[in-house]
């Protein structure tokens, strides 16, 4: 149980396995080049973790909301302080569309894609949403928040959060103090963060919501603060254990609980690979979390090489959700990524917008991410995405549309597919070997003769050399089947 | 051309099935039913599901933003009200009164027509304990029906779903909007969203060999019905379908299901009129698919702009205007289509608003208030109690009704369904159904 795969069953398609699930896929030189350097390099490689120098967005601003603040104390009539709010309220809408599509971006373009993979994994876990905390700022704090500890230490990682100023938002810490503990926070971070339900006592939770009592932001910079005068001082009785704990240290004793190691290696295990892992495979992972002390690297690192993460149950088994679907399609098609007031509007058809989940419990996922209209709609994005997202699609206003038809004869706001970039002069004329090219690229896996067999049949009744038009036909039928929404 | 080949496919599909080949799992449980009715009728008739044409249909109506039930249902008789709002008050000759204590706000006049008519129920005080004042949590609440610190992630229409309606076509809950609502979030997923009618269903494939090979690698033709028919991946998961199978389902449901819907939208029409806004169109193309025997039990669809913190008044009273007429419209429509009697509308809101009005014209984030409930079935009159004025809680109405009380009414007097158990525990039941 949990050994490392054998090195010859080390191949094509496992390192294209590992590409999709510890990041967003790649084109077929990097899968190769994955490919050639063997398991334990290939591994190694995915978790280095390297600087990526991806500018901040430029309306990051702490001071905002205390600016805000003062200008709406400075106005005087109540139609002035409304405008000023409204004003403010559009600029959080736009912010958190430019936020979403900064985040896409990273992803599509990261050196280290497990970092963005496993920023994403943090944000379903502790998942916190834009709808409550405001403004954008602190929802990008939290994201950089989950970024910096998404590789590095469970324990760290859980404290950064319980200080994180749209966590506290979120979840009401703010309000707590000695005289009133707010329990929101202490309950999730049992019931949702650390352990799962049932393993913990309504006791407990009152306990340590004393504990996190104090909590603070500051009012001018957004930054945490502790306010003594709030802490509750007194000794609690949380998990068995007496002491004055804070928030610390109750997150240490939870930590020392072996169901911690449980339930959060269980979570990853399932978000990597594949659901319900055997009862013996979790108990290997829960031992393999507590030897590591909560690192998470060198955990994700024997996950990556176990046999059981190549194996056929865990093989295309799991739906993309909508962000792994529109990450791993940017990263593996030259397609564009669309202007963020478009791409959220697909986020939202799909049922996954980033940045603000249904509650706190995170995006259910697998099955749920499709529905009839879902996969309807995955169809037709997908057909956009390869010839050009036509303006009608994403409902513009007549006038701006008439404005486009009058300058091209298919009107598009966004450039259609690059043929030549996955498509070489020659292969116009090989239709058998472009689709084999194309087969792998799409659905990052070696070509399947049954399959592309099928694709033969239909190339062999289109006219060579093949026309950009037929060779982007092609990969939207490659896009519009089931298999293209698994990974 | 596309239309000869999807004429073609789904012919050859049924022919080959009704000869006799395996029915694989990989066929959606309500087209086997539909082989069998269509066995002993002819081989070729078009897709008449059997379920559908009698059973009773819910019609959610969602007041998003938090409506203002005490500017909707106005105690006129009561000077607190008055005293707390001193702007945006319905003066007390403007209301349409129901009895000698409270009325309608005068924009409702289509309604109270439709009260005096006997079709109108009205829930007085409707919420629920330790209320959240988040829209967004407290839509959670309403849509799960859950506890306010409880957290749920099916719906309580899913829930239904999943205990009563397994097996059934996709449409069994159908939404109008671009996304199903939370409320439908089910154990098994089903149910369809319409968003613009326009758009519905799979685009055209260029030409014929392509719509042969799209359907074909969508598992929509009849030689391709084991499942695995692209390559050999495997990726099966114990619990049920495998997520390629399952995408395989839902693909031909999804392709069954807007075939059937345009089909209808062919051979039906509106026999009132509507008002032209996304709740009038809304609630016209439900009462066509109604008429047209599109299977289904539970639609779903909203009405936004409810959040008025700001200049409320004439917001306020456009918006229960809009409703009133498009509410009055469907139910018209739907008499004279002789299915008046099979339809209920519940309408609700996430929260009502505070007592007292704030310093913008408006009012913020509140609690209790009322429902309506209308359609031939209802049994009419006022449920509940409006709650008092003289006793608030921190400035805000305490609710009578739990909310889940009149969803356990129509669960089980209208849907016939187990309640207690869609609901997880038994709530008191109303009459008014």
């Amino acid at each position: 149980m949990f050994s490392p795969l054998p090195a010859d069953r080390w191949q094509f398609d496992s390192a294209a396995h590992l590409l999709v699930r510890a990041g967003f896929g790649g084109k077929p030189q990097e899968i190769e080049k994955l490919h050639s350097l063997g398991l334990a390099r290939a591994v190694d490689s995915l978790v280095k973790v390297v600087p990526d120098q991806y500018p901040n967005p430029v309306w990051i601003n702490p001071l905002e909301q205390e600016e805000v603040r003062l200008r709406i104390e400075a106005a005087i009539l109540p139609e002035e302080k409304q405008a000023i709010r409204q004003v403010v309220n559009q600029q959080f809408q736009r912010d958190m569309r430019d936020l979403i599509h900064w985040w896409i971006v990273r992803m599509v373009n990261s050196p280290v894609p497990l970092v963005e993979k496993m920023t994403l994994f943090w944000h379903g876990h502790f998942a916190t949403s834009g709808e409550k905390v405001k403004p954008a700022y602190k929802m990008w704090l939290q994201n950089e928040t989950l970024r910096q500890n998404a590789l590095g230490n469970f324990g760290q990682l859980a404290k950064a959060v319980s200080r994180d100023p749209a966590m506290m938002v979120w979840l009401d810490t703010i309000q707590s103090r000695k005289e009133h503990p707010n329990e929101n926070f202490a309950r999730e971070v049992m019931e949702l963060f650390m352990l799962g339900e049932g393993h913990y006592t309504e006791q407990d939770i009152k306990e340590a919501a004393r504990a996190f009592t104090g909590y603070r932001i500051d009012p001018v910079d957004q930054s945490f603060r502790f306010a003594p005068k709030q802490f509750d001082f007194t000794p609690k009785i949380f998990m068995g254990k007496t002491g004055p704990w804070n928030g610390d240290q109750v997150i240490n004793i939870i930590l020392s609980q072996p169901q911690c190691a449980r339930f959060i290696s269980g979570k990853i295990w399932k978000f990597f690979a594949y659901d319900d892992p055997e009862p013996k495979l979790l108990d290997a992972l829960t031992v393999e979390l507590l030897n590591a002390r909560y690192e998470l690297k060198p955990f994700l690192i024997r996950i990556f090489r176990s046999e059981e993460f190549y194996s056929d149950k865990a093989r295309n088994s799991q739906v993309k959700s909508p962000v792994q679907f529109l990450a791993q399609t940017f990263r593996t098609l030259p397609v564009p990524v669309p202007d963020a007031n478009v791409l959220e509007a697909f986020f939202r058809q799909m049922g996954q917008v980033p940045f603000f989940p249904p509650n706190i419990k995170g995006w259910d996922g697998g099955k749920n991410w499709i529905n009839t209209a879902t996969l309807t709609f995955r169809y037709k994005l997908s057909r956009q995405l390869v010839a050009g997202i036509s303006p009608q699609e994403i409902g513009l206003p007549k006038r701006q549309m008439a404005a486009i038809e009058a300058i091209a004869r298919r009107p598009t706001i966004s450039r259609p597919l690059l043929v030549d970039q996955v498509a070489s002069p020659q292969d116009r004329n090989e239709p058998g070997k472009l689709i084999d090219k194309l087969f792998v690229r799409v659905f990052q896996q070696a070509p399947q003769p049954d399959l592309t067999g099928k694709f033969n049949n239909l190339l062999s009744t289109r006219e060579q050399p093949l026309t950009d038009d037929a060779i982007r036909d092609l990969i939207v039928l490659m896009m519009t089947t089931p298999n293209y929404q698994t990974c | 051309m596309k239309e000869d080949i999807d004429v073609l496919t789904r012919r050859s599909f049924l022919r080959t099935s009704i000869l006799g080949a395996a029915l694989t799992w990989t066929i959606p449980v309500f087209l086997e039913r539909t082989f069998l009715a269509l066995n002993a009728q002819a081989a070729d008739s078009s897709l008449q599901p059997m379920t559908g044409k009698d059973h009773p249909i819910l019609v959610v109506l969602q007041l998003a933003g938090g409506n203002d039930g005490l500017n909707t249902l106005i105690p006129f008789e009561d000077d607190l009200y008055y005293k707390a709002r001193p702007k945006i008050r319905i003066a007390k000759e403007e209301v349409l009164r129901l009895n000698n204590l409270i009325g309608f706000n005068p924009s409702l006049a289509p309604l109270k027509s439709l009260y005096d008519q006997g079709h109108l129920a009205v829930i007085q005080g409707v919420g629920y304990p330790n209320p959240n004042r988040s829209h967004f949590r407290s839509t959670d609440i309403w849509q799960t029906a859950s506890d306010s610190k409880q957290v749920l992630t099916k719906g309580w229409i899913g829930r239904y779903f999943d205990n009563c309606c397994s097996g059934e076509d996709p449409t069994v809950g159908v939404a109008l909007g671009e996304q199903l609502p939370e409320a439908f979030a089910a154990q098994k997923p089903t149910g369809v969203a319409i968003g613009r009618v326009d758009t519905l269903g799979f685009d055209r494939e260029p030409d014929a060999d392509e719509a042969h090979l799209f359907a074909e690698l969508n598992g929509m033709e009849t030689n391709s019905m084991s499942g695995d028919q692209i390559g050999s991946i495997p990726g099966s998961n114990h619990s049920g379908l495998s997520a390629l199978e399952y995408l395989q389902r839902t693909a031909l449901d999804a392709q069954v299901s807007t075939d059937h819907i345009k089909q209808i939208l062919k051979g039906t029409k509106n026999e009132a009129q509507y008002p032209k806004n996304q709740l009038g169109n809304s609630l016209a193309l439900i009462s066509r698919l109604i008429a047209g025997g599109l299977p289904s039990r539970v639609y779903y669809a909203s009405q936004g702009g409810y959040d008025t913190h700001a200049g409320q008044i004439n917001t306020h009273k456009r918006l229960l205007g809009d409703l009133a007429t498009a509410l009055t419209a469907f139910c018209d429509d739907l008499k004279r289509k002789g299915i008046f009697d099979r339809v209920m509308v519940m309408t609700f809101s996430e929260f009502g608003r505070r007592v007292a009005e704030n310093a913008n014209g408006g009012t913020d984030h509140g609690t209790a208030a009322p429902m309506f409930i209308c359609g031939g079935g209802v049994k009419p009159g006022l449920y509940g109690q409006q709650p008092t004025l003289s006793h608030l809680d921190a400035g805000d109405l305490i609710f009578n009704v739990d909310f889940r009380s009149v969803y356990a009414t129509i669960l089980s007097n209208w849907m016939k369904a187990p309640a207690a158990q869609i609901l997880g525990r038994e709530f008191p039941k109303l009459t008014f159904a």
